[in-house]
């Protein structure tokens, strides 16, 4: 075993300058910048659901959509609160109560729409271009993401794991609601939060070892 | 989800050495009052200034948490060796992540946080590796059967030696030539005088003879 005086010496000689982590709300800001950033593209280059105008209109979709958004804002908020190490873990509950509401409004029209979806109910260009629409938000979002959390301190991996996970899915899920009829939300849910709960397990599986 | 947080103890003064060292330094006002309050504002500055690169204040400030993350693992860990690890590993996660300490912030929690999570996660080491360990105690060092464990009773060899000479004669002869002596029935036969057929009849007897003597089935020379 090294000796600690030993290590103090080799930490002081490696000790050169560091770039100072922003502040979590601002690290959320920036991350922020990016799904905007692609809601414009996607509103550009795609154009918003044809039927927006009218399911404005309709309560439940607004408060769905709203609460998908703060749901997302909130978890990358969360997230980067408990990347750093002084933070209470409590920072996790944060977007629950929105996933809550975001949740009550999805109901079982969902998985009804889900189930009629089914083998035949839908032309495969559109379920390809929904596809392309989450692939387009999640994997850049997830990326992104992933950097700026391995930049901060992962003592708590679980959790900053599940948190940025669920910001990604509720900003896919909410580009989802404004761009297609189609509502994907269960699954890029289960996508997301999947991929979240297979990195923690695996994650716990191997420091088992 | 844990609540480590809450378990977390408050930064405690840490005793005399260090301090001289602190007031060494005279690095801007401090009252005495509040020497905790004090220690900590001092590692934060410490710490911004390594943060920008400084090592003097770096070594300084590893110099001076040292003792306070062996006064934190000494809570969990008995062996002396797991204390110094732990302060290590301490040592060496605060260097990885020293860019996530905010010097607007205390100082005292950040790293309080970071020395708990280590001391957690080796104990959690320590609990995983010995479920697959079976420490090695006096009594492994034994054999699984009682008898094999007295060996002042299974081997008793005066016991064996005063039976033998109470034995009549020609068993006495025939088991000390066969058995204590280990001949072959025609050593012993030659150096008798019996036949190899007396031999045989004779040692026999004296075994049973034997057994009878030492009131067990399980000594026989």
């Amino acid at each position: 075993m090294i000796r600690t005086s030993d290590l103090i010496e080799a930490l002081v000689t490696d000790a050169r300058p560091v770039r100072r982590l922003r502040a979590p709300v601002q690290r959320a800001a920036l991350w922020l910048l990016l799904p905007a950033l692609i809601f414009g593209l996607l509103a550009l280059g795609h154009g918003v659901r044809p039927d927006l105008a009218q399911r404005l209109g309709q309560p439940d979709f607004i408060v769905g959509t709203a609460a998908s958004m703060l749901t997302g804002v909130l978890a990358a908020l969360a997230s980067l609160m408990l990347n750093l190490p002084d933070r209470s873990r409590h920072w996790a509950l944060l977007p629950v109560p929105a996933l809550l509401v975001w949740m009550a409004t999805l109901g079982h029209g969902c998985l009804v729409n889900w189930v009629d979806i089914g083998p035949d109910g839908v032309q495969l260009d559109e379920t390809a271009r929904c596809f392309g629409t989450v692939l387009m938000t999640s994997l850049p979002l997830a990326l992104a993401m992933f950097a700026m959390l391995r930049r901060g301190s992962l003592l708590s991996a679980g959790t900053v794991a599940l948190t940025g996970s669920l910001a990604v899915a509720a900003m896919s899920a909410t580009a989802m609601s404004i761009f297609h009829s189609l509502d994907a939300t269960v699954m890029i849910l289960v996508w997301n939060l999947g991929t979240a709960a297979l990195i923690v397990a695996m994650g716990s599986w191997l420091g088992h070892r | 989800m844990s609540n480590t947080r809450d378990r977390i103890p408050t930064l405690r003064l840490v005793p005399h050495a260090e301090w001289g060292a602190l007031h060494a330094q005279g690095e801007d006002e401090r009252s005495v009052d509040a020497p905790a309050a004090v220690r900590e504002v001092d590692w934060s500055i410490l710490m911004a200034r390594a943060q920008v690169g400084e090592r003097e204040a770096y070594r300084r400030l590893l110099d001076e948490i040292t003792p306070y993350l062996r006064s934190l693992a000494v809570n969990s860990h008995r062996d002396p060796n797991d204390v110094e690890d732990t302060v290590q590993d301490v040592l060496l996660t605060v260097h990885a992540i020293r860019h996530t300490y905010d010097p607007a912030r205390p100082f005292g929690p950040w790293l309080v946080a970071i020395a708990h999570r280590r001391i957690v996660d080796r104990l959690r080491r320590q609990g995983r590796a010995r479920q697959h360990e079976t420490p090695l105690e006096p009594e492994h060092e034994t054999l699984a059967a009682t008898g094999a464990n007295y060996p002042e009773t299974s081997v008793d060899s005066t016991a064996v030696r005063t039976a033998v000479e109470r034995l009549p004669p020609g068993q006495r002869e025939a088991i000390k030539l066969m058995k204590l002596q280990e001949m072959s029935l025609r050593q012993a036969s030659a150096a008798s005088g019996m036949s190899i057929a007396a031999l045989k009849v004779a040692t026999h007897r004296g075994l049973k003879t034997l057994r009878k003597l030492l009131t067990g089935s399980s000594t026989e020379a």
